[in-house]
């Protein structure tokens, strides 16, 4: 009962980091007038949407933010990063191919000409830096579930992971306010707005070093 | 009004060489398809098919009233 | 400066009360209807613009059914092809839209291939001709086999099946260029000439011989996927003194009522679907049928089988023949949809996913449907250039036709086998193309003056460097106004037709000349809306000519067929002193007199 009641507590605490990662892009997308797709498509627009916040949301939900860490604990703070890293970043990993549904639905160009359409129109900078992102991406979900057997010290790796999840992530901002479906002003203001708080968490954490100090203090 | 919106356009210029009345251009910066001469629109949809990213919405409805042989 | 632009604005305003109502002006005026004379503010530099030469043997111009035929064939005939197109390969003109083709394969028809060009004589009343009939069922599964093993059936979209053999025989293929002159050097084809409308280039193409493959023409009417196809290859090979035929052929589709101007909406998915093939169905499908309907009963006429009881309270109109009307043909199961085709007589939407049948309107068409979908179109291989023999020659040496843009009369004056169209595009463009690499080989090098070149130049670019003109839109909805309205092309009668000839000399002799454009995209819709002006007036003088009705061209005046006189098409041709002259040809006979055989 007692250990429930604390995990209640806990997730009241990360209540509000939810309501910007997933409340904002939602009421965002209700209040713009995109032009309506079926239903299908515009489910898997919205999953891609919130897959993205979410992921923007992994810079509040780790070491960087001292805040939530004294609140609810690194493990559990750890756990829901893992959680949210992994099934998003899986979500995103499928979003090149939620775009081309809609060509198993019709009689004109193949969903594999789609595909191979999408991924090598190269003079194009957001499709460029999607592809770096995508690959970028790839490496920190498959560095993260080997961590351990990477054999690395955990500062080595913790750089690592931080400095390619800053390249990650700047140029998938990029990538999605050049090439987003549903990339409006609203949007690209939220999208920013995330990227420079979190880039901000980091260097604060990286090049000012309070971190080893206040982890032990927790 | 006939071809309404491109969103999420990845700039193939698929629907540009597809369009049978040259309504759609290239923007040179943003390299993205962009609807320049709408009112040419025949609301055929060959944009749209050609479209790998299914970007393109059209409407039924077209701004400038018809004309049409009787009704 | 500002004064000249205020009076002239003012005597376009008169312009438009005169032809369709001061209040119709002021409620099109506050839509955003193109300005008529204005001041021109280029977007490029006109002195700036490149000029490019290039040589091949066999020019195709046009890249739909028949100009991908033409182009495989002449290549594979052993000459140097390359291929050129307002729009993009399998992507242009009605070939994207067309979505059955017919296919005789004697293993399964009934009927022989001359019972099958017999039948089609009888709907067509002696107005097809024959040879080309033939030809047309005799290569047509060759033809449909080459397209299945290039992928054409396995997709809604054309480019890629229509790239495949244009890539393998490494065909050249310059898209976006908007061809205009085409070129004559002591009375044989040189060459032609045109301009890019993306790269700011005027283009002349040197050739030894050049094939038509540009497709039929219309007044860019709402509803029907043709907004491209303005006559530009009819009035090219006019120009430099080609015969051609079948103006007073018109095509009758209807569009929907609501929403009028929705080609892809009127035709429900058929857009979207596959393409397949059609066995023999022989129809009279007219069109002006409908037309008619509508001018007497007064208003937009219901979709329904013409059996039907609320067809009974009229009489009189275009004449059917018994063998032909739709309750006496029986309907067959099956993918035998027709290519181009859509409503025309029922409101049976298709079932079963399979492709619409020829006539039958498309989902969503039950409603009302009002006229002039396709206004300004005769009917499929009636209209074009004038062939002297079966190889889709011209009367100018060098120039061929194939498709639409030949007036072969395949299938004579009227829309009769089904899915005929896309066949017969296939068929000719073969034909034509391998004729073409003939002619080429006897032919030695070809050179265009460069005075020829500087003059054509200068033409093609002259809308861009006027200072004021006419706005190219606004002429054409002009000329839509005139044209369109269903008692002037499909209810024809001498007076309104006279009327009519009046605004089109109008707009011939102090429009056309004064259009002006501010960019590429203006400029290829100034030299479309020329080629519509005079293909108005051929379609009104050769429609003033025919004093009889006979297949898709209805007088009031004349309702009866007059064999008599009339078993002849109608010639247009352009006189030694700029005139349009007209002359007759008997049905089955070539220009030379010679009888038509099968």
């Amino acid at each position: 009962m007692g250990l429930v009641m604390k995990k209640d507590r806990r997730i009241y605490k990360m209540l509000p980091l939810f309501l910007v990662f997933i409340g904002i892009p939602l009421a965002l997308w209700f209040l713009s007038d995109f032009p309506e797709r079926s239903l299908l498509m515009d489910s898997l627009s919205l999953l891609t949407i919130l897959a993205f916040s979410l992921l923007l949301a992994q810079f509040f939900l780790a070491r960087t933010n001292r805040e939530l860490v004294k609140k609810v604990k690194m493990s559990n703070v750890l756990r829901i990063h893992k959680f949210i890293g992994y099934i998003f970043i899986s979500v995103i990993m499928l979003h090149p191919f939620f775009i081309i549904v809609p060509k198993f639905l019709d009689n004109a160009v193949s969903p594999k000409d789609a595909l191979i359409r999408l991924i090598t129109t190269f003079d194009n900078i957001g499709l460029v830096l999607g592809l770096v992102a995508y690959t970028a991406m790839l490496v920190i979900m498959i560095t993260s579930f080997f961590r351990f057997k990477l054999h690395l010290k955990y500062r080595t790796w913790r750089t690592f992971h931080a400095y390619l999840t800053s390249i990650f992530i700047v140029a998938a901002v990029w990538h999605v306010i050049s090439l987003g479906r549903h990339s409006n002003t609203a949007f690209i203001m939220f999208y920013v707005i995330a990227l420079a708080s979190g880039i901000y968490y980091l260097l604060r954490t990286y090049l000012f070093k309070p971190t080893s100090k206040s982890i032990k203090n927790v | 009004m006939a071809i309404e919106s491109i969103n999420g356009c990845i700039g193939c210029e698929e629907c540009i060489k597809s369009c049978p009345t040259d309504v759609i251009r290239l923007d040179p910066k943003t390299k993205k398809a962009v609807i320049t001469f709408p009112e040419d629109c025949q609301i055929c949809h060959l944009c749209r098919l050609y479209c790998p990213v299914d970007a393109i919405t059209l409407t039924p409805e077209k701004t400038i009233p018809v004309i049409v042989s009787w009704g | 400066m500002s004064k000249t632009k205020e009076n002239k604005g003012i005597s376009r305003r008169n312009f438009i009360a005169l032809a369709g109502g001061a209040a119709g002006a002021v409620a099109l005026a506050s839509m955003g209807l193109p300005l008529g004379w204005a001041e021109n503010s280029p977007e490029i530099d006109v002195e700036a613009l490149d000029l490019e030469k290039i040589s091949t043997e066999v020019l195709v111009i046009g890249s739909g059914m028949a100009g991908l035929f033409a182009a495989v064939k002449a290549h594979d005939a052993g000459a140097k092809v390359m291929m050129v197109s307002k729009g993009r390969l399998g992507s242009s003109g009605q070939t994207p839209f067309a979505k059955g083709i017919f296919a005789y394969d004697p293993d399964t028809e009934k009927l022989s291939i001359d019972e099958f060009v017999a039948q089609v004589s009888r709907s067509a009343l002696g107005s097809n001709n024959v040879a080309y009939t033939k030809q047309m069922a005799e290569h047509s599964l060759d033809r449909v086999k080459e397209l299945e093993s290039w992928g054409f059936f396995d997709s809604a979209i054309y480019n890629k099946s229509f790239r495949k053999p244009i890539e393998e025989r490494n065909i050249p293929v310059q898209e976006r260029i908007v061809v205009t002159h085409l070129i004559k050097e002591d009375e044989k084809i040189v060459g032609a000439a045109g301009f890019s409308i993306d790269k700011q280039k005027v283009i002349i193409y040197e050739a030894k011989s050049v094939i038509l493959c540009t497709g039929a023409g219309g007044f860019k009417p709402n509803g029907f996927p043709i907004g491209d196809l303005t006559h530009d290859g009819t009035i090219m090979a006019y120009n430099i003194g080609a015969k051609v035929t079948g103006k007073e052929w018109n095509d009758g589709h209807p569009g929907r009522a609501e929403n009028a101007a929705a080609c892809y909406d009127g035709w429900g998915n058929m857009f979207e679907q596959k393409p397949g093939t059609v066995s023999i169905e022989v129809h009279h499908d007219l069109g002006v049928d409908m037309n008619y309907k509508a001018y007497v009963s007064g208003n937009s006429v219901k979709m329904g089988h013409p059996g039907e009881a609320n067809d009974n309270a009229i009489t009189g109109g275009p004449y059917t023949p018994a063998e032909f009307k739709r309750e006496n043909v029986e309907r067959k199961p099956g993918p035998d949809s027709e290519g181009g085709r859509p409503p025309r007589g029922e409101g049976k939407p298709p079932g079963g996913g399979k492709p619409p049948k020829e006539g039958g309107g498309p989902p969503g068409m039950g409603g009302n449907v009002v006229g002039g979908s396709s206004a300004g179109m005769a009917i499929h291989k009636s209209e074009g250039l004038v062939p002297i023999n079966d190889q889709c020659e011209s009367n100018i040496p060098g120039l061929f036709a194939a498709g639409d843009a030949l007036g072969s009369y395949m299938s004579g004056a009227i829309y009769t086998q089904i899915g005929s169209s896309l066949a017969g595009s296939a068929v000719q463009g073969g034909v034509a193309g391998e004729a073409a690499a003939r002619y080429s080989k006897g032919v030695k090098n070809v050179e265009i003056s460069d005075s020829k070149i500087e003059a054509i130049q200068e033409e093609i670019l002259a809308p861009l460097k006027r200072e004021a003109g006419y706005s190219p839109a606004w002429v054409t909805q002009t000329l839509q106004g005139i044209m369109i309205p269903n008692f002037v092309l499909y209810i024809k009668k001498e007076s309104l037709m006279k009327g009519a000839l009046a605004y089109i000399e109008e707009l011939r002799d102090h429009h056309m000349g004064k259009m002006c454009a501010s960019n590429l995209h203006e400029l290829r819709l100034v030299h479309e809306t020329a080629n519509m002006i005079i293909s108005a007036e051929m379609k009104l003088k050769a429609s003033l000519m025919r004093k009889e009705s006979r297949c898709s061209h209805y007088r009031l005046d004349y309702p009866e067929m007059d064999d008599e006189n009339w078993q002849a098409w109608i010639n247009i041709f352009k006189g030694e002193d700029g005139t349009m002259q007209f002359e007759k040809q008997p049905f089955g006979q070539w220009p030379n007199q010679d009888i038509v055989n099968v």
